[in-house]
């Protein structure tokens, strides 16, 4: 493992200060995995973690809300639940009942990306989890009560998350702002009308098309011993046939000129939110980097940029965060400001763009890199604590980036951006014609959802 | 935001006429021809076998002025996290100042007689470390949490020293505050599930301090400068405090460390409260609390729970498991998974040196709030009536025992587990007993559990909603509270 912060330290400059902070600053510990592919085209990953007697276990499927079609938006999410619905030899609702009464934990979840499904259980039900996996990747067992009934949950889990929260309507109607292409313009959650419309051949159809081995990715990580669990994932999920490929997802986001606007009048927001989206790269590549260490300084701790120009000295926001995402595709930087109430949105939209405007000007610190890469390395460090966590993240390497190492080296690759690039990176992507921006306006009660305001330029 | 009061009358009889109401004033969605239907096939492999595991002691050592200080060692990764408990939070809030210990918490990183506000900052964020100050309303503790690189261990104490011996509370960080949490509550206030939890916590714990759940605008607006040094002065001592550390560290370096920050913490001991006294039960009754435009009705319903000390906490807990806590759990299989009327149906078990509630919660539509309240209470009605059988049951006690083993995963889980046995000064057998005795919960415990604690001759029902919503237990007269 390289480290760059040394090649950082020749460039001169406020070497001392620098060195300090970072000479004694311990290292990403690294998590050595096997990486094996089943006959059917299943990847597995094991790791060995001994430090406790559990492990977890994540199966990552190549398929998110980006490969759904119009009409049936939220279908992804809606079949993650199906999942749990009973498949030949699990009843409906038994997997939670066969992992939560072993000790165990569970979940599944959905993004515009990958779908994961993953458990920590006590080291001694590594078959129980071998078992559930594979059973409902061999054979999903599917009837309409069960998809009304999680339909119902479904709707539920939007209207507890989007409909009946305040800035619900905004936080989703910022990506269809941004975004063009049907992939990422849609939200995950998905519109009540198309949630609706999915059928029990839909869900059939999705699970042939989707949920092959050869579309997924199986990680363990815990106390295990490599070789026979390699033996139990071939006894589970080696029989289980492989399907053609899936059809690939046209991502190309077409050319944005000019800004977009839309305003939400809000009867649930009782202060105003701004969120304002930039078009980044996709993750995984240095302008992306270099942007999500930007994010840092602009909003990771007190001493970031936006906390002390909006929070403290403006004092025109309650809380402000700056957020560089990491996906397979064109991606997006966002910042969003929970503000005082009378405070006017644009002149906390301007003192937003003004500290960007600084950035692309004048650049960052030497400091500001340093304190970028050390909140970096704790937070990488303490994610780690979790064997299940670090399953999820190899699987999601794998699925999104070809590179399951990336659990390694993501590490090195913060490290390895430069002031000077963070200064390009911002002049580059942080400008009006990639920009869009919506603004939440508590508003009178109306008895109807928020509505909205679009303004293109 | 209102919440209508009536008089009341008693709760089964307002019950049984909301339900009785044939016509109700907006249609109920019917029920579904064909019910989704939870199925047990037990082909899964299953260990039988339970893990025993043993959770790892801390170091306890008292300094002279008093400050308890856990140490427990974790070596796994090169990080760690401290979190020092001060014995009084917003329980003690005075009566015309419901936030105090909030508010002080919250001041403790604007200033110091060593650092400003923005140095504090600098200071924290260069070294890549965590630190949060705070209090909450129904907490009898204020805490202060840090985490950070293991090498960084003696910066992070200093700074934590800082903040904990030497703030300032400089007026203008105060104005600059005030305005935050002005704002931060009305932020709140949008939420339906801190609506709910005001309105139900009001009904429950009446004049106690525990009712208390938000500040009020005329409480952050009246505090000063010196009512924070009050209350800094009397309860951040060192014979109020307990200091745990968890991570990779060595107990006599970091024991070096911490006498360096901490030894020269000075001042009285503070006064402990005696939480045992709780106003009577109230009759049952059932809350409304306006919210225009929710899509969703945000139920709660409860009671007083137990005490982590009282006798049969443990068989509290074993049968909130078996109700609701988890989606294995009655409530979440049946209006989740049967009916389809929420995302989520859980109950919890509180625990402070007080009767923390025993409470379950749902978010559901508006259309089917009847249908839910009717579930809920079928549910509740069950688990006292009839004893959970056997096999229910021995799952239920397996699920706790058998979860020890993740608990060992999570080094501040572990912490607070061993922070909890100093503060409420429990043997340190204490975790190795505890799953002895979850094992040897009877049948008969369960359901006294039940009957004492789902107590439905007091249960406190909230349901906050929008006012308009098609729901029979609106137009009902006999709607109390």
């Amino acid at each position: 493992m390289t480290s760059y912060r040394w090649c950082g330290l020749l460039l001169g400059g406020l070497l001392m200060a620098a060195q300090l902070v970072g000479a004694d600053q311990p290292k990403l510990p690294r998590v050595e995995f096997t990486d094996q592919k089943l006959e059917n085209g299943l990847r597995v990953f094991i790791a060995v973690d001994r430090t406790a007697p559990l492990f977890g276990i994540s199966v990552t499927y190549n398929v998110g809300s980006r490969n759904e079609r119009p009409g049936r938006t939220g279908f992804a999410h809606l079949f993650e639940h199906m999942m749990f619905e009973g498949s030949e030899n699990v009843g409906k609702g038994e997997h939670f009942i066969l992992i939560f009464n072993n000790g165990g934990n569970m979940n599944g979840t959905t993004n515009e990306d990958r779908t994961n499904y993953f458990e920590a259980l006590p080291k001694n039900q590594l078959d129980l989890g071998l078992f559930l996996e594979s059973d409902r990747m061999r054979a999903l067992a599917v009837n309409q009560s069960n998809l009304d009934n999680q339909r119902n949950a479904v709707q539920e889990e939007r209207r507890l998350g989007v409909d009946n929260q305040p800035y619900g309507k905004a936080f989703l109607d910022i990506d269809n702002l941004a975004y063009d292409n049907f992939a990422y313009k849609h939200s995950t959650i998905g519109e009540m009308a198309d949630l609706n419309a999915a059928s029990v051949d839909d869900v059939k159809e999705f699970f042939r098309i989707y949920y092959a081995p050869n579309n997924a990715v199986l990680t363990l990580v815990g106390d295990l011993d490599p070789a026979q669990t390699l033996e139990k994932v071939k006894k589970y999920f080696g029989s289980i046939p492989s399907q053609p490929a899936p059809p690939p997802v046209n991502m190309t986001e077409p050319s944005h000129y000019g800004e977009r606007r839309e305003i939400i009048y809000d009867p649930l927001a009782r202060t105003p939110l701004v969120i304002m989206a930039y078009h980044i790269p996709p993750g995984n590549t240095p302008d992306n980097e270099a942007l999500h260490v930007l994010a840092s300084v602009l909003s990771q701790g007190e001493s970031s940029r936006l906390y002390l120009r909006l929070v403290k000295e403006k004092q025109f926001a309650t809380q402000v965060f700056a957020q560089a995402d990491e996906r397979r595709g064109p991606s997006i930087l966002y910042v969003y400001a929970f503000l005082r109430p009378g405070v006017k949105p644009e002149d906390c939209e301007k003192a937003i763009r003004d500290e960007i405007a600084a950035v692309q000007k004048d650049g960052i610190t030497t400091e500001e890199v340093e304190k970028a890469r050390v909140q970096f390395l704790r937070e990488q460090i303490q994610t780690r604590q979790s064997d299940l966590y670090t399953a999820m993240r190899i699987g999601q390497y794998a699925v999104y980036f070809g590179d399951p190492d990336l659990i390694n080296t993501v590490v090195d690759k913060f490290n390895a951006v430069t002031a000077d690039q963070v200064k390009e990176a911002a002049q580059k992507y942080l400008v009006r014609e990639q920009l869009s921006l919506v603004t939440d306006l508590p508003a009178a009660p109306q008895g109807k959802a928020a509505t909205a305001q679009k303004e293109g330029k | 935001m209102t919440a209508k009061c009536r008089s009341s009358i008693s709760f089964l009889a307002a019950l049984a006429a909301a339900m009785a109401v044939a016509m109700p004033a907006f249609p109920q969605e019917q029920h579904a021809a064909e019910l989704s239907k939870v199925v047990r096939l037990n082909r899964a492999p299953v260990s039988n076998e339970t893990l025993q595991v043993t959770l790892p002691r801390p170091v306890v050592t008292k300094l002279p002025n008093g400050l308890s200080v856990l140490v427990l060692e974790r070596h796994k990764l090169p990080t760690v996290d401290f979190v020092l408990w001060i014995g009084t939070g917003d329980m003690s809030d005075p009566k015309d100042m419901p936030g105090l210990a909030s508010f002080t918490a919250g001041m403790l990183r604007e200033g110091t007689t060593h650092r400003t506000s923005a140095q504090l900052a600098a200071d924290v964020d260069k070294i890549g470390a965590t630190l949060n100050a705070s209090s909450d309303f129904g907490s009898t503790n204020s805490a202060v949490m840090a985490s950070g690189l293991a090498p960084s261990a003696g910066q992070i104490l200093d700074l934590i020293g800082d903040v904990v011996l030497n703030p300032t509370f400089p007026s203008d960080e105060l104005e600059k505050y005030k305005r935050r949490q002005l704002s931060q509550l009305e932020q709140d206030r949008s939420q339906p599930y801190v609506l709910a939890q005001e309105r139900f916590r009001q009904a429950l714990y009446q004049d106690f301090p525990a009712a208390v759940t938000l500040p009020t605008p005329e409480s952050i607006k009246a505090t000063t400068p010196e009512r924070l040094k009050e209350f800094h002065h009397h309860y951040y001592v060192p014979g109020n405090a307990i200091l745990g550390v968890v991570g990779d560290v060595k107990p006599d370096e970091i024991m070096g460390l911490i006498r360096k920050s901490f030894a020269d913490w000075k001042g009285q001991p503070a006064p402990k409260p005696d939480w045992s006294h709780l106003p009577p039960a109230a009759p049952a009754k059932i809350c409304l609390v306006d919210r225009p435009d929710s899509v969703q009705t945000n139920i709660v319903a409860g009671d007083y729970g137990a005490r982590r000390t009282d006798p049969d906490y443990i068989a509290l807990y074993v049968m909130n498991r078996v109700l609701g806590g988890g989606p294995q759990a009655r409530l979440f299989l049946n209006l989740r998974e049967v009916h389809g009327y929420t995302y989520g149906a859980y109950s919890r078990v509180g625990d402070d040196k007080y009767r923390e509630a025993w409470a379950a919660n749902t978010e559901v539509r508006n259309a089917v709030t009847d249908g839910s309240m009717e579930q809920l209470m079928a549910e509740f009605k069950r688990i006292r009536n009839e004893k959970v059988p056997e096999t229910e049951l021995n799952e239920a006690r397996h699920s706790i025992v058998a979860n020890f083993a993740l608990s060992l995963e999570q080094p501040q889980g572990l912490l607070f587990r061993w922070m909890l046995v100093q503060d409420y000064g429990l043997p340190m057998d204490y975790w190795d007993r505890y799953p002895v005795e979850v094992a040897h919960t009877t049948p008969d415990a369960v359901q006294a559990a039940a009957r004492k604690y789902v107590d439905l001759d007091h249960l406190q029902i909230v349901c906050v909603g929008d006012p308009k919503q098609p729901a029979t237990i609106r137009s009902s007269p006999s709607v109390t509270c």
